[in-house]
């Protein structure tokens, strides 16, 4: 096995960003937290990827976080914005899924919360500890568990530094499937491969407008999907869509 | 009880609650732009009109809504007027801004287009044989009925992102247990249960129900600060008229 912090295998239309230190939980330090921004760098370069899978080698996820360097540096806003990979990944443009394969504790949690979905193995946990040791998230965990979850269930979790089995996860919505045991990986391909059959510009712009259209009053949000719609009105793909309805086809998307 | 044909949709109004019943059973219901057009007109009387105090709004034969109609695609002049369009005739605020509740009676397929409209209304009674799914990105568009906005505010992102890219519909259980639907119910059952809903709050105090819907359609995406703030101006002006 290779010793990259991150791999990077693209097969077809699918990407999968693969944490790849199993001895250290890929518990996100510096070296793995630049290899996850360069990679994502690279995903939303390449038009022809549509959907990205985020995972972990063997039965490893991720979890822990790094504390502060002993000696605090200078600027240490620069240092949390070197760290923070979850905004790295919630800032690629396709649909990402994460495969959870084992526990997604702490930072690692805060990945799978910048995925668009969740797909967790039946042994899974998931949860911040961060609290009971006397830390704080700073990826993200605050504001996308309470979007994702409500606000409730957030602060339960965080202040209570429970930990969730993968059933329980889904049952609080923080999940979207449950899968037998070893199979996350499979299920998630499973819909990657759906997903990557629809219309790949539409799904981008339907991503950009649900998470962009959050952030604003509705009326605005209106607007931006509006205007993300007529945007898509000179693209091919949305002829073909429309063509292979009327004519009883399945489509084939060029992205273009 | 006053009665209006369109050639989409019949509008009627019995115990100051509006019937609004979408009517190309022929083509599942799809949305046109004479269906458009019909809407707005019925959707800017029931705004103005005193006596009716609420509406319901559902399909004619065996579908709510299947979508916008396909075969109007490609007949737009060009984007720029489309997009000039879009903002005239502004159907989708207006159901938003309609201080009025709206109950969505849903039975049979509820796609694209008709699960937005039924997104856009208040409430959402389905029947057990409502299915539900938003197939643009199969079609290579986005929805563009406020679907994009208005699911994730009632699922949150993710549920929505699945709901989107899923070429499965959803069934009325599963809408309900992830707080779309409010109530399932039987078919024979949909209409008198989205009428005894719509009499329900037809004996609520008007200005309660507007403010309420203004103040959750606006603070779910403000700052809470700022929506607390727009909550405690409601209460304030609504003291006043008691």
């Amino acid at each position: 096995m290779s010793k990259r912090p991150v791999l990077i295998e693209k097969k077809g239309t699918i990407v999968f960003l693969i944490l790849n230190r199993p001895k250290q939980s890929n518990l996100v330090d510096e070296e793995l937290a630049w290899a996850i921004k360069d990679s994502c760098r690279f995903i939303n370069e390449d038009s022809s990827i549509r959907v990205m899978i985020l995972t972990g080698t063997e039965t490893c996820f991720s979890t822990g976080r790094q504390t502060f360097p002993d000696s605090m540096p200078p600027y240490p806003d620069d240092w949390i914005n070197k760290m923070q990979t979850a905004a790295s990944i919630a800032k690629v443009n396709i649909p990402t899924i994460a495969a959870i394969n084992g526990d997604a504790l702490d930072h690692g949690l805060e990945l799978a919360l910048a995925c668009d979905l969740r797909v967790a193995d039946w042994n899974a946990r998931l949860g911040f500890r961060d609290l009971s040791r006397g830390l704080f998230p700073w990826d993200g965990g605050t504001q996308r568990l309470s979007r994702i979850v409500g606000r409730s269930t957030a602060l339960d979790l965080l202040l209570t530094s429970r930990i969730l089995t993968a059933k329980k996860a889904l049952a609080v919505g923080l999940i979207n499937h449950v899968t037998r045991q070893g199979n996350a990986l499979n299920y998630a391909v499973n819909l990657a491969s759906s997903i990557s059959e629809l219309a790949p510009i539409a799904m981008r712009y339907t991503k950009e407008a649900i998470h962009r259209g959050l952030d604003m009053p509705l009326d605005q949000g209106l607007k931006l999907e509006a205007d993300l719609s007529f945007l898509l009105h000179g693209t091919t793909d949305r002829s073909e869509g429309i063509d292979s309805f009327l004519t009883k086809r399945d489509p084939y998307f060029l992205g273009q | 009880m006053i009665m209006d044909s369109f050639e989409t949709l019949d509008f009627s109004v019995g115990d100051k609650v509006a019937l609004i019943m979408l009517k190309r059973p022929e083509v599942r219901n799809a949305f046109n732009t004479t269906m458009r057009d019909d809407l707005f007109q019925v959707i800017e009387t029931i705004k103005a009109d005193y006596a009716i105090t609420g509406s319901i709004i559902y399909g004619s034969g065996k579908d709510f809504c299947a979508g916008a109609d396909l075969t109007e695609f490609g007949t737009a002049p060009s984007q720029s007027i489309a997009r000039t369009i879009r903002w005239e005739r502004d159907l989708w605020s207006l159901f938003l801004n309609n201080p009025k509740p709206m109950i969505a009676a849903v039975h049979g397929n509820c796609i694209g287009s008709g699960f937005e409209i039924a997104l856009l209304c208040d409430v959402i009674i389905a029947s057990y044989n409502a299915r539900f799914s938003m197939p643009e990105a199969r079609l290579g568009l986005i929805a563009a009925a406020g679907g994009t906005q208005t699911l994730p505010r009632s699922v949150g992102p993710s549920k929505a992102i699945s709901i989107f890219s899923s070429p499965d519909s959803i069934t009325s259980q599963q809408a309900h247990s992830m707080g779309i639907v409010s109530k399932v119910v039987s078919i024979k059952r949909l209409m008198d249960s989205a009428r005894d809903q719509a009499t329900y709050l037809s004996n609520l105090r008007p200005e309660l129900i507007a403010a309420c819907k203004f103040a959750v359609n606006r603070g779910c995406s403000l700052p809470l600060n700022q929506g607390l703030l727009a909550e405690t101006r409601s209460a304030l002006r609504l003291m006043k008229t008691q």
